[in-house]
């Protein structure tokens, strides 16, 4: 099993809690979700959960894809803390389909102390298909986090991973940007032979080398990272659509796709200085993946969400 | 002596107009002069000061390993050094100058010095990993019995004369001003090879969703004087 304990970017903060040691019983959150066909639907088919990390069962609320389960992650205790050990492990079996979401965002709270890590894998076989929709991350005021993602999957498997990165908790008090330690997050995927496809990697330590500068994040605070995992075919259809670039000084909002290399996929950048602009654009693009690659469209989203 | 003829080396590979083709790359800066986001000197000198700190983080590690590999007589490690390049060059455009002006380099050199690592390197990639950039300068420099510490600072020396060259082109500063930029961004070297040198391949790391945006919008800007 990876440990991301000896990341380099973590040696300055091997210290322990004065709470719970880091790793500690309560402190490890541990996921293990597998999804099989039964019929023309897709079950929930093996679930282990270890707390903080939840997950009760499938729903299937989505209109448009009524087959479609939906599987809600949360956790017990408000967020991640100092010390957290989280790992989550997606199995895809042929044909499946799946939809996972966060119940609200992911708050990093703040650490005097140690860190916290996340590892993640889906493993997706032929003709699966996986929407990862995680509901905003924001890192508080000296929280450290690393989060390493890892997928897999053939040519014909399709997964669409959405995160949406804030800057702290932005109207809290005076407000709070770019006030956490460490953000480091890497996404990285490979097809099932170990043939790797493409390495995106962030270490952002704004006390390091400031964020809100020309080229990082300029005036912008909210950060959307879109990744379409699927064949060139279908990459192409969701590329003629999205592919204008968006520069409106106004609101304002950035964002442009990219292919990614060796036939991946695509990727989606937007930036915005509020969160509500940054969600449309990256629900926008969602959209036109999901619509190119099963045929239906999403359901209008949840007014309370 | 020797040290003379180092150097000598390093200032012809490492030149800006060395014929690699650095001239027809901005490094996402034409798009940030159009949408005014670089319009001054203050601006420009913020701009390339990423640009290095991008070239240290990610492309400059890959650098150190091609020259450690070249060093130990490590083809293989040479070629993981530019898969990890090219796995992690999400954008169209930055691809492409990579591999170009790594071939381009390549090339030269392997016309100019004669046989060396890289020349197996440019004759193996043909079907398989391409030779990148960073990469080759580091096997070249390396072969050429340059320090890594020299060749580390030419390839941030070139990350930042390049947007520089771009620059004079694009937008109202003159040589004076783009040399007194270069001149203070390369002070950083220094403390950015020193937090790098450690790293490994799979810590290269880029955090610039800004210029990320840029260079994906750069591809469907209808005038373009640069390729990047």
């Amino acid at each position: 099993m990876i440990s991301l304990d000896t990341a380099r970017e973590l040696e300055p903060y091997q210290d322990e809690p004065a709470q719970l040691p880091a790793g500690a019983n309560g402190k490890v959150g541990v996921l293990r979700m597998s999804f099989e066909r039964r019929g023309d639907r897709t079950i929930l088919d093996d679930l282990y959960r270890q707390s903080p990390l939840l997950v009760q069962r499938a729903l299937y609320w989505d209109e448009e894809m009524p087959e479609l389960p939906c599987i809600m992650i949360l956790t017990t205790s408000g967020g991640v803390l100092q010390g957290d050990r989280l790992r989550i492990d997606v199995d895809m079996a042929p044909g499946t389909q799946a939809h996972l979401v966060t119940q609200a965002a992911t708050k990093i709270q703040e650490m005097d102390a140690n860190y916290g890590t996340q590892i993640q894998t889906f493993t997706l076989a032929d003709d699966a298909y996986l929407e990862f929709l995680p509901e905003p991350v924001i890192p508080y005021r000296g929280s450290r986090f690393v989060t390493d993602s890892r997928v897999r999957l053939p040519e014909s498997a399709t997964m669409l991973y959405a995160e949406v990165l804030q800057p702290g908790r932005k109207h809290y008090r005076d407000g709070e940007l770019f006030a956490y330690d460490l953000f480091s997050s890497t996404l990285r995927a490979e097809r099932p032979d170990g043939r790797q496809l493409f390495v995106e990697k962030f270490v952002v330590s704004p006390g390091r080398f400031e964020v809100a500068r020309t080229g990082v994040m300029d005036r912008f605070h909210i950060f959307g990272n879109v990744v379409l995992l699927t064949s060139p075919e279908r990459a192409a259809r969701v590329f003629d659509r999205t592919s204008a670039p968006v520069w409106d000084e106004d609101t304002p909002l950035a964002s442009a796709v990219s292919r990614l290399p060796n036939d991946a996929g695509l990727i989606f950048k937007v930036l915005g200085q509020e969160t509500e602009p940054v969600r449309a654009a990256v629900r926008a693009f969602c959209v036109a993946a999901r619509e190119e690659v099963t045929g239906r469209t999403f359901p209008p989203a949840f007014s309370w969400r | 002596m020797r040290a003379m003829v180092e150097t000598l080396k390093l200032l012809q590979f490492g030149d800006s107009v060395f014929p690699v083709g650095a001239f027809s790359f901005s490094n996402g800066l034409e798009m940030a002069v159009q949408h005014e986001v670089v319009h001054d000197r203050v601006t420009l000198q913020d701009f390339v000061r990423t640009v290095t700190r991008l070239a240290a983080t990610g492309d400059g590690v890959a650098l150190l390993a091609g020259h450690r590999g070249a060093t130990s007589g490590d083809l293989d490690r040479i070629r993981h050094a530019d898969e990890a390049v090219c796995l992690r060059k999400i954008n169209e455009e930055m691809r492409t100058m990579s591999v170009r002006m790594g071939r381009k380099l390549a090339e030269a050199s392997t016309r100019i010095v004669g046989e060396s690592l890289l020349k197996k390197r440019i004759s193996e990639s043909a079907n398989g990993v391409p030779v990148t950039y960073p990469v080759a300068l580091g096997v070249l420099f390396a072969e050429l019995g340059v320090s890594e510490e020299d060749a580390f600072a030419a390839h941030q020396y070139g990350a930042a004369s390049m947007v520089l060259g771009a620059a004079v082109r694009l937008m109202r500063v003159d040589h004076l001003d783009a040399q007194s930029i270069l001149y203070a961004v390369n002070e950083k070297v220094p403390d950015d090879y020193r937090e790098v040198r450690t790293a490994s391949l799979d810590d290269m790391q880029n955090f610039a969703p800004h210029i990320d945006v840029l260079a994906a919008a750069h591809q469907h800007a209808h005038v373009r004087m640069f390729m990047s």
